[in-house]
């Protein structure tokens, strides 16, 4: 350790017959040795910055990944017409992804493969898609008013979007 | 407030004027569930506009008057012609209700809020009348 060397080249050197240096040196070398233990990684080695606190708007960006991948689910077992309807509710949520991610500066996760298995009937499948985008809407709705005025605006339009999206879904 | 917001407020309010006006025109061309849909939505206009005139008073700001006529996006020779007028008039309707969020905080951001998902609410509706696929927009207010 650092304080050892100190105190050996202390030692060795010229002035290692006068008392009251060697003291100096042995109390700096106990004092140096204190700061090394405190910071935990030594004087010389800057220690780290910890990581930044994640964005409060991060968990929108997976809300909404997750959101898309349940619409294009039961897009895919649903009759052509409610599949159309349901694609494009995907990929407004797609966008909002993408938005999101782009305002806070974090890359675009990669979105989940797939999202929970269909429910067994459309009438259920939209009753499920019309509780998770009520979910998502209130969501969107405490962020918007948390938001500062940079943010303000796009929160507001997504929160907008998925209240047009249970519209789209009656 | 600040001289920001009562700005975007009596921008909202010019549009509320514009909204109310334009239902007009596209009422008369509407039948069953669009009419109803119609007056509905002015009805609306009209309660936020109301609303709107009340709060400008309250910050000391003249309330901008409603101008005699407005020019329609597209003539309104028809049904068609008037949903396409109505989905217009809330999509630019939202725009100006977007626009006050920055400006406000608390219980007059949830008033904006409320208008503008109100708007991107009837917007939908009036796509899903017109038969206009996709009936949703990403970003409704964003132009």
């Amino acid at each position: 350790m650092f304080p050892v060397v100190l105190t050996s080249r202390v030692r060795t050197g010229s002035r290692d017959d006068v008392p009251g240096i060697r003291r100096r040196a042995v109390l700096l070398s106990a004092v140096l040795a204190g700061a090394a233990g405190a910071t935990g990684c030594g004087l010389i080695d800057e220690k780290p910055a910890p990581p930044p606190p994640p964005d409060p708007l991060a968990p929108l960006i997976g809300e909404a990944l997750a959101l898309s991948a349940t619409y294009r689910s039961a897009a895919a077992v649903s009759d052509p017409d409610l599949a159309v309807r349901l694609t494009a509710i995907a990929a407004d949520h797609d966008a909002h992804a993408r938005e999101v991610a782009q305002l806070i500066a974090t890359p675009l996760p990669s979105a989940p493969a797939s999202g929970p298995p269909p429910s067994a009937s459309a009438t259920s499948a939209v009753a499920a898609l019309r509780a998770a985008e009520t979910k998502a809407h209130d969501t969107a709705v405490a962020a918007c008013l948390a938001a500062s005025p940079g943010r303000v605006a796009l929160l507001g339009s997504i929160a907008a979007c998925r209240a047009s999206h249970l519209e789209a879904l009656t | 407030m600040s001289e920001g917001s009562n700005e975007a407020l009596s921008a909202a309010l010019a549009a509320e004027h514009a909204a109310i006006f334009a239902y007009g025109p596209v009422g008369v061309r509407l039948t069953r569930a669009a009419a109803a849909a119609a007056r509905a939505a002015e009805s609306a206009h009209r309660s936020r506009r109301d609303n709107l005139v009340v709060v400008l008073v309250g910050l000391g700001v003249t309330p901008p008057p409603a101008a005699p006529s407005y020019a329609l996006p597209e003539p309104v020779t028809d049904a068609a012609a008037a949903m396409r007028v109505a989905t217009t008039v809330e999509e630019r309707t939202a725009a100006v209700w977007r626009a006050v969020l920055p400006v406000t905080t608390g219980r007059e951001r949830l008033d904006a809020l409320t208008a503008l998902t109100d708007c991107a609410v009837r917007a939908t509706r009036w796509r899903e009348l017109d038969r206009v696929e996709p009936v949703t927009v990403p970003f409704p207010g964003r132009t």
